[in-house]
């Protein structure tokens, strides 16, 4: 049973703002799935449905198995906002006891996890201190530690390493490999495509309110993937027809299979060309999105597979 | 019960991070040691710890006078004044926050994504916000009864009829805030606009007092001239029956004219003003009634003896029964006697009932918006 299963999500704001236009999309238990778009594509939406915090105009699916928005649900997702405000009078400690119990976790669970997350996420020693003296990385880890709090199945982060340094990354990614290990299905929502390419095992481009791409990133960027050879003289004739593309003084044959460029290095070496590299090449996931970005401006250009 | 406990050791602490609490709470015991510091000896009574020392024999220790005076100053002054307006209004600046940092992006998020449906987190963060007032009147009470005990040697327990009281009232303003703060999701706006939706219901309060007090004022005229009109016929009658020609027949039938004439314009008058009256009283019965919701603790504390502060305000000492209907203070005192009346005769009810409808009139939408948003 997939940890989220939506299918066919419509909203539409006042004013006929068509946030999103049809989104179905599924994540798996136990998998880490990023969702990436540019500003405005609808992402932040499309999770604040998932948590009840705005109403689709229509929608079907479900969440943990349970119709989308329902409160048993809810009680075993953890969720990190983009730009979250905790009170500033409170203290690190408080703020995981506040918000669990509106999570209705007991007391003495509340009380040992808090102290268990402080430690995990780097804040140990800064529970007892007020959030007004926190940094914006340690607000940060403060908001993925309370989204932890109640052992959610599903953790949906929104933005989770904004604001957060490389160290403080680094961390972040490290946590969420270990809470995948722990079979949490984990719902990230992020600009950082490079973050993202690191740690998701799936992925869906969203673009405009309608999801684009959606799937592996290797299944999404196999139609990509080439060998690219430098040689240093001027590429033979001949090379024209036995590559799939020559610009300059690089040759490039589409696909991944080494054994196909055997022979052709077989036969530059022949004739004393020295061949300055020879790479494996596949697309990035920001050349992939800049490609989902680029097809839905122009539908006419070559587009990825949804 | 997880949930509300929740929230409100965190409305505490809110509460108790923001310094207009605590000056707040600073000023009611200042109120409260003052109040204290009033005594009764067998000369008169005694301000600030026997400084000030006023010689009254209506309000020596152990009289009546006196009990009736230390309870009218806290439920006249202390509530009607200090509770009422000045500790209300630093309440309504310290409180008229909570809603608009509670909706506001980044927070409400947080909040409304748990698993609590939308419409019982809004009225727990409701009731959780009354705890502002809640622990002000509280210890205000605690400090007004231990003087009251110390001084009086009467250990009233009525006087905590406050503690509902002035919640109620407050509430009346605070929904307003509420609604609004979730309208505009600012603090200043729903300040502001509760400070007029306040001085509204304070306006039609005093128009509609002000208007009682004229109508009854004009009542007690009328029934005066009835009664001097029927007083002079009758004479007149008498004087007939002895001689027909007496020469104070003409003057009497005089005065009888003229008094009827006075009688009709004052009816005309009381007629006009109560056009008035009537469409005032009818806004009032749906809005929330603030001055006669206050009144009501004075209403409870007052004492059976006939004792009030405001005839003593007045200058009236005397415990006058009969009334003289051509004495121009007796009528002014009759009329305050049936204004009192008027208003005690207003019940609970209509007070109070028609009061906290409308207050669920303004939480049942402000409730609407917050379940039905997107945020």
């Amino acid at each position: 049973m997939p940890a989220i299963n939506l299918v066919d999500i419509h909203k539409t704001y006042r004013g006929k703002v068509h946030a999103l236009r049809g989104v179905s999309l599924e994540v798996n238990d136990g998998e880490i799935f990023g969702l990436l778009g540019p500003n405005g594509a609808g992402k932040s939406t499309l999770v604040k449905i998932i948590m009840t915090v705005i109403y689709p105009t229509r929608a079907s699916g479900t969440v943990l198995g349970l119709p989308i928005g329902h409160i048993d649900g809810l009680r075993k997702i953890g969720y990190l906002p983009e730009h979250h405000r905790f009170p500033g009078y409170l203290t690190g400690s408080q703020v995981l006891n506040y918000f669990s119990a509106l999570s209705d976790v007991d007391r003495s669970t509340r009380k040992k996890r808090s102290s268990e997350l402080l430690h995990r996420l780097g804040l140990g020693d800064w529970g007892k201190k007020k959030i007004s003296t926190y940094s914006k990385g340690m607000l940060q880890r403060l908001g993925i530690a309370q989204a932890l709090m109640n052992k959610p199945q599903l953790l949906i982060l929104d933005e989770p390493t904004d604001g957060v340094d490389p160290v403080g990354r680094r961390e972040i990614r490290d946590l969420l490999s270990e809470l995948k290990a722990e079979g949490h299905a984990i719902f990230l929502n992020s600009h950082l495509l490079s973050e993202l390419e690191m740690v998701c095992d799936r992925v869906a481009i969203m673009v405009k309110g309608k999801v684009t791409m959606q799937g592996t990133i290797d299944s999404l960027t196999n139609e990509s993937k080439r060998i690219e050879i430098e040689v240093e003289c001027s590429p033979p004739d001949w090379s024209h027809e036995a590559f799939d593309k020559v610009e300059g003084h690089t040759m490039t044959k589409l696909g991944d299979d080494t054994s196909s460029v055997q022979h052709l290095i077989d036969r530059l070496r022949a004739e004393q060309c020295t061949i300055r590299s020879i790479k494996p090449v596949r697309e990035t996931l920001e050349d992939l999105f800049m490609r989902a970005v680029d097809h839905i401006d122009n539908p006419g250009s070559h587009g990825g597979k949804k | 019960m997880r949930l509300f406990k929740a929230l409100l050791l965190d409305a505490y602490r809110q509460l108790s991070a923001a310094k207009l609490f605590w000056l707040t709470l600073g000023l009611s015991v200042l109120v409260v040691v003052m109040y204290g510091s009033i005594g009764f000896n067998d000369e008169g009574m005694s301000i600030l710890f026997g400084t000030i020392n006023v010689e009254n024999e209506y309000i020596t220790a152990g009289s009546l006078g006196a009990r009736g005076l230390y309870l009218s100053i806290y439920s006249g002054i202390l509530v009607a004044y200090w509770l009422a307006w000045i500790a209300t209004i630093l309440a309504l600046i310290s409180t008229c926050s909570i809603f608009p940092d509670f909706v506001c992006e980044g927070s409400i998020e947080l909040s409304i994504s748990k698993p609590i449906g939308r419409l019982r987190l809004f009225f727990m963060k409701y009731l959780v916000s009354m705890l502002f007032v809640l622990l002000q009147v509280s210890v205000f009470c605690i400090g007004i009864f231990l003087c009251v005990g110390l001084r009086l040697g009467e250990w009233n327990w009525m006087l905590f009829a406050a503690i509902p009281i002035v919640t109620i009232f407050y509430s009346y303003l605070f929904s307003i805030t509420v609604l609004t703060g979730i309208l505009t999701k600012s603090s200043i706006a729903s300040l502001l606009i509760t400070g007029i939706f306040w001085m509204t219901l304070f306006s039609v309060n005093a128009a509609e007092g002000v208007l009682t007090g004229i109508m009854t004022s004009q009542q007690v005229q009328v029934e005066r001239y009835q009664e001097s009109i029927a007083k002079q016929q009758i004479e007149i009658e008498a004087i007939i029956a002895k001689s027909q020609d007496d020469f104070r027949i003409e003057s009497r039938q005089a005065k009888i004219e003229e008094m009827t004439n006075e009688n009709i314009q004052a009816t005309e008058l009381l007629d006009t003003l109560e056009a008035f009256h009537k469409p005032i009283s009818w806004i009032l019965t749906v809005l929330p009634k603030t001055s006669q919701t206050i009144s009501v603790l004075d209403r409870w504390l007052r004492s059976d003896d006939g004792f009030d502060l405001s005839a003593i305000m007045g200058g009236d000492m005397s415990d006058i029964k009969e009334i003289d209907p051509t004495n121009h203070m007796a009528v002014r005192r009759e009329t305050e006697r049936r204004m009192q009346d008027e208003y005690d005769g207003r019940s609970l009810w209509y007070v109070i009932g028609t009061s906290l409808i409308f207050e669920g009139l303004i939480l049942w939408i402000a409730s609407f918006i917050f379940c039905k948003r997107d945020f």
